[in-house]
């Protein structure tokens, strides 16, 4: 259990919670870059005609996942914000149950011991609440990951088709390397997010 | 630690907090004053995070937790309101009585469940249990928004800053010569109170009160004629040494 005991950990779970939001800015960039690369390229695609009939389903697919993303993102935005509340009300029931610890020790009381068990209790719920929005957080990341796995293969897919666009293939080549590319940085940035979720969950057990 | 008796009387007494006998518990923390009163029970400028839980024990060996009502904030330095959210956390249907003035810095404390009563420039009152506290002006003393406690039954005045001596030995209670005690308090009061008009005022108001005991934040408690010989020598002090 995280307590003031320790407060070098307190700060460094903070420190966590502030990179995986800031994390978050950047999935929300590339998630937006996505998309408007999917309506870019579906122009391309209406331009080079039958040679990219391939190509449109996959602008749709691009689309798709594109504002899926982005809707997860912007969900965990919200979430973001209570998590930092509800890690910051664990620091203090910790803080407070520290003290109940230490006025345990001065006084022996019924009423003393009240307050330490209802410190207890504030400590244990606030664990609990910071548990489950991480456990939040964490399943609105997985479904980031798995639409980024999906645009791993689009990427591969796309490339293929853009190889029978003619002219256009260039333009449409570059559509797949940037999808590619954004799902990348993506993935990383989700990859380390779940860990530090990982690490801060193994904190509150 | 325990609370010691500065004075009682029929409807309530005033304690402080104290360390075998000496008034600084640990280095630089607050002297902590404790009125109480059979259905009530206040605690003025509640201290840094090192006092919570001994102040707490020694606040519970004299009254229930629930007939703590009141806590006074002087004014916003962290010495003295650091354990803000520990007492909100503690006791859940009291009202902190602070300067108007620092109610937005009060805001970042994020309390639940103290009720802030803003004191407005003026001063005002508190009464707590059947008995009148006045709260006395004090500004820039050192705080822009800076209030003392005055008790006209008991005669004490809870002074905040104004007499505090940092960093001095705490063999007594009160002051016992004031010629010796002065070097313990000069360099403070010429530092830290700006003011002359503000020392000025304050020494004109203060001076028509019937005060038995002067006690403030840090070290010794002023007593009979040493409250007299404080008044007239802070009188001549020149305050504001940075700015000169």
């Amino acid at each position: 259990m995280m307590t003031l005991g320790d407060d070098a950990k307190v700060v460094e779970n903070f420190v966590r919670v502030a990179q995986i939001i800031a994390n978050l800015e950047s999935i929300l960039t590339q998630a937006k870059n996505l998309s408007l690369t999917a309506k870019n390229a579906r122009v391309v695609a209406l331009r080079a005609g039958d040679a990219a009939l391939g190509f449109k389903p996959i602008t749709n697919f691009i689309d798709e996942f594109s504002e899926q993303t982005i809707a997860s993102t912007t969900k965990i935005a919200e979430l973001s914000n209570q998590l930092f509340r509800v890690a910051h009300k664990l620091v203090r029931s910790s803080q407070y149950f520290h003290q109940m610890t230490e006025l345990k020790a001065l006084v022996k009381s019924n009423q003393v011991e009240a307050m330490y068990q209802h410190a207890l209790k504030s400590q244990r719920r606030a664990a609990s609440q910071l548990s489950l929005a991480l456990s939040e957080l964490e399943n609105h990341f997985e479904d980031i990951q798995k639409q980024m796995q999906s645009a791993e293969y689009i990427a591969v897919t796309s490339r293929v088709e853009a190889t029978n666009a003619g002219d256009f293939s260039d333009s449409l080549q570059s559509v797949s390397d940037f999808i590619a590319s954004a799902a990348k940085t993506i993935k990383t940035a989700v990859v380390y997010n779940l860990s530090e979720i990982h690490t801060l969950r193994g904190v509150l057990k | 630690m325990k609370l010691a008796e500065l004075f009682k009387g029929k409807t309530h007494s005033w304690m402080m907090l104290e360390c075998n006998g000496s008034t600084q518990n640990t280095q630089g923390s607050i002297n902590q004053y404790f009125i109480h009163t059979e259905y009530e029970s206040m605690l003025m400028d509640p201290g840094g995070i090192e006092l919570f839980s001994p102040m707490l024990a020694a606040v519970l060996q004299h009254t229930e937790l629930d007939k703590l009502t009141t806590l006074f904030a002087s004014h916003q330095d962290p010495d003295l309101i650091a354990t803000l959210s520990l007492w909100d956390k503690a006791i859940s249907n009291a009202t902190l009585y602070a300067p108007s003035l620092w109610e937005r810095f009060i805001g970042h404390f994020d309390l639940d469940n103290l009720h802030f009563e803003g004191i407005s420039d003026e001063g005002g009152e508190i009464q707590l249990g059947g008995i009148r506290l006045r709260l006395l002006p004090a500004h820039y003393l050192h705080s822009a928004g800076n209030f003392q406690l005055f008790d006209p039954t008991a005669k004490i005045l809870m002074s905040a800053n104004v007499g505090s001596a940092i960093n001095a030995p705490n063999d007594n209670k009160f002051v016992e010569d004031f010629s010796q005690h002065v070097k313990h308090i000069e360099q403070f009061h010429k530092r830290w109170m700006p003011s002359n008009q503000a020392k000025a005022n304050w020494i004109a108001r203060v001076r028509e009160l019937d005060i038995q005991v002067l006690a403030p934040n840090h070290g010794k408690l002023y007593k009979g004629e040493k409250v007299q010989e404080f008044l007239e020598w802070f009188d001549k002090l020149d305050v504001g040494s940075a700015a000169k």
